[in-house]
């Protein structure tokens, strides 16, 4: 399923947090949202969730207008903050969430353990999260995203705050998950990240300066860093 | 919803903290009460000055009270009538009070007895006066008065007839301020906003809140009915199944209430900022106070309270001994309560998606 975002305006507080963006994630690709903090990533993540409504323009999801609650239950949502209840062991979170999804019984035991085998958290599935570490509730927040196999990924910096093991681990995750033929939308403010995804979505201040495939974007920096773009548009006083 | 009502079963179960603060709080708060309010067989202690009339000093000697002469010299011309100023005696008889050697010093005279004590208002005043009475009653029996009530005993403890608003207040204090933390502390960590990204329906995130709690909140109210009845034995004139049902009722409306003021409360803290603002009024209504003596149509707000209709349930089944009949009222306005609170939760949520 493509997600397309057309002419999405949001405003907070009178203030245009995210101004006429329009792009597309396509199925089988891994689109990653660039940008530095307050740019608009999370904003346009959460509008794709239907946590938010747009101002104005639309969002529609395999051709559908969005939201809707058939197609939200083919969308895995990561949220910044790992989001997980840390009164609850690992297996509890993940089969809580399961639940939601419409999973039960012996399908939804099944999943969660795998779900929680992907992460590498299967000795620990027992304990409570509040004993897990910062990792640990990462991978878990990671496992309760894809617990139900969605076919549209939206994480929002999923790779913050993990050594650079893991985040090779999790990124050749997304790698097999985009092969499988999902729909990946990445948010991240590390560029180098950005070399692994099909297409790259550079915001700034709100604005969509760039949206092309990652090649094309190097092709048009000096240097063969994505970051000269930024630099590009502070520049040029916010217009590239 | 189902997986709501297992998920918040489950993290209590895992918090035994909070699970000991819902059950054994309580409990342990009205086994206090119990012994700070029940029966208070306090002897005071009276001085009397040495005319005293020898027929009332016996019948005071009969009574539950230490009493003692005071020595002559202590009672020359003592006057203390309203508005006079304190003499040098009076003094004297003030130095014996402050030194808590003596409850109260009765003199008589032409205008009749004079009782000096400590302070107002103190349960020491109470057994002295009531000592008193029964002797000149005594004494004569054509003044003696016997109180009766339609409703409740003359001699119930405070415990007992004060009941009824430990109950009710206790449970609806602590299941309000559980449910209220929970909430805001899930939309604080950003699960609400994990939760609203998954197909669950608004209705189900507030009803598999209300059911969860609830049911919490239930096993607490039952607990509390059944310890105050049947360990601490207080009085229950009515059923005690009516009792706990008011209860129960009132347990949900302090989940609602909770998960409604989380709404304005960014975190935890904020949300005990609401205990002044929204348990104290309420506590003031559910039957401490008399309401109707109250001005300006004070009394009024109550009708706003769920306290107020909860309490006044229970003082019906446990004081009055009402059946269902008698009720039924008050238990549709707990519902009212509940229905109103579920639908504006409901509404609430549209903050995280509007769907």
């Amino acid at each position: 399923m493509n997600i397309d975002i057309s002419h999405v305006v949001k405003i907070f507080n009178k203030k245009e947090v995210l101004q006429d963006v329009s792009l597309t994630a396509r199925e089988g690709e891994i689109l990653c949202l660039l940008g530095p903090s307050g740019a608009g990533k999370t904003t346009l993540i959460r509008l794709v969730t239907g946590g938010l409504r747009p101002d104005s323009g639309e969002i529609t999801i395999g051709g559908k207008n969005f939201p809707d609650r058939e197609t939200m239950k083919h969308i895995g949502f990561m949220p910044q903050n790992d989001a997980v209840y840390t009164d609850l062991s690992g297996m509890d979170n993940l089969l809580f969430f399961g639940r939601l999804f419409g999973l039960s019984g012996k399908e939804l035991r099944r999943k969660a353990e795998d779900a929680i085998r992907w992460v590498d958290l299967g000795n620990d599935k027992e304990k409570l999260v509040s004993r897990y570490s910062g990792g640990m509730k990462k991978r878990l927040s990671l496992a309760v995203t894809l617990l139900h196999n969605p076919s549209i990924l939206l994480l929002d910096e999923p790779t913050v705050g993990i050594d650079p093991v893991l985040r090779k681990s999790v990124w050749d995750r997304f790698e097999a998950l985009r092969l499988e033929g999902k729909t990946i939308i990445v948010s991240t403010h590390v560029m180098d990240e950005a070399a692994r995804c099909q297409r790259a979505a550079l915001l700034y201040e709100g604005r969509l300066i760039e949206n092309d495939t990652t090649e094309n974007l190097l092709l048009k920096t000096q240097s063969g860093s994505l970051e000269d773009l930024f630099f590009m548009a502070q520049k040029a006083g916010g217009t590239l | 919803m189902k997986g709501l009502v297992i998920r918040i079963l489950r993290q209590m179960g895992n918090d035994k903290r909070t699970l000991a603060l819902m059950i054994a709080a309580p409990i342990l708060i009205l086994s206090l009460l119990y012994l700070l309010l029940g029966e208070g067989s306090y002897t005071p202690r009276i001085s009397v000055c040495n005319d005293f009339p020898p027929a009332l000093l016996a019948e005071l000697r009969n009574q539950d009270a230490e009493v003692t002469i005071l020595p002559d010299d202590m009672d020359k011309d003592i006057d203390i009538g309203i508005g006079d100023t304190i003499s040098e005696e009076n003094m004297n008889m003030d130095a014996l009070l402050k030194d808590k050697t003596t409850d109260a010093v009765v003199t008589v005279d032409k205008d009749g007895m004079h009782i000096r004590m400590l302070e107002s208002g103190s349960s020491k005043a109470a057994s002295v006066t009531a000592a008193i009475k029964n002797a000149a009653a005594a004494v004569n029996p054509s003044s003696s008065m016997n109180l009766s009530f339609v409703y409740g005993k003359v001699d119930s403890t405070s415990f007992n007839s004060l009941g009824f608003v430990l109950l009710g207040v206790l449970s609806f204090f602590f299941v309000f301020i559980i449910s209220g933390i929970s909430f805001v502390r899930e939309r604080e960590t950003g699960t609400l906003e994990r939760l609203m990204a998954t197909p669950i329906r608004r209705m189900s995130v507030v009803g598999g809140y209300t059911v969860g709690f609830g049911i919490l909140a239930a096993i607490q109210s039952v607990l509390m009915i059944l310890y105050s009845r049947y360990v601490l034995g207080m009085q229950f004139e009515g059923p005690v199944w009516l009792a706990m049902l008011i209860m129960v009722l009132l347990a949900f409306t302090a989940v609602s209430l909770g998960a409604f003021v989380s709404i304005f409360a960014n975190n935890e803290f904020q949300v005990m900022q609401f205990i002044p603002l929204v348990i104290v009024p309420q506590m003031f209504f559910s039957g401490l106070i008399t309401i109707d003596t109250l001005p300006y149509g004070l009394g009024n707000i109550s009708y706003l309270m769920p306290i107020y209709y909860g309490c006044s349930g229970l003082e019906k089944v446990m004081i009055k001994g009402f059946g269902f009949d008698g009720i039924w009222k008050e238990l549709c306005m707990l519902m009212v309560f509940i229905l109103v609170l579920f639908a504006l939760n409901v509404l609430a949520l549209k903050k995280y998606r509007k769907l």
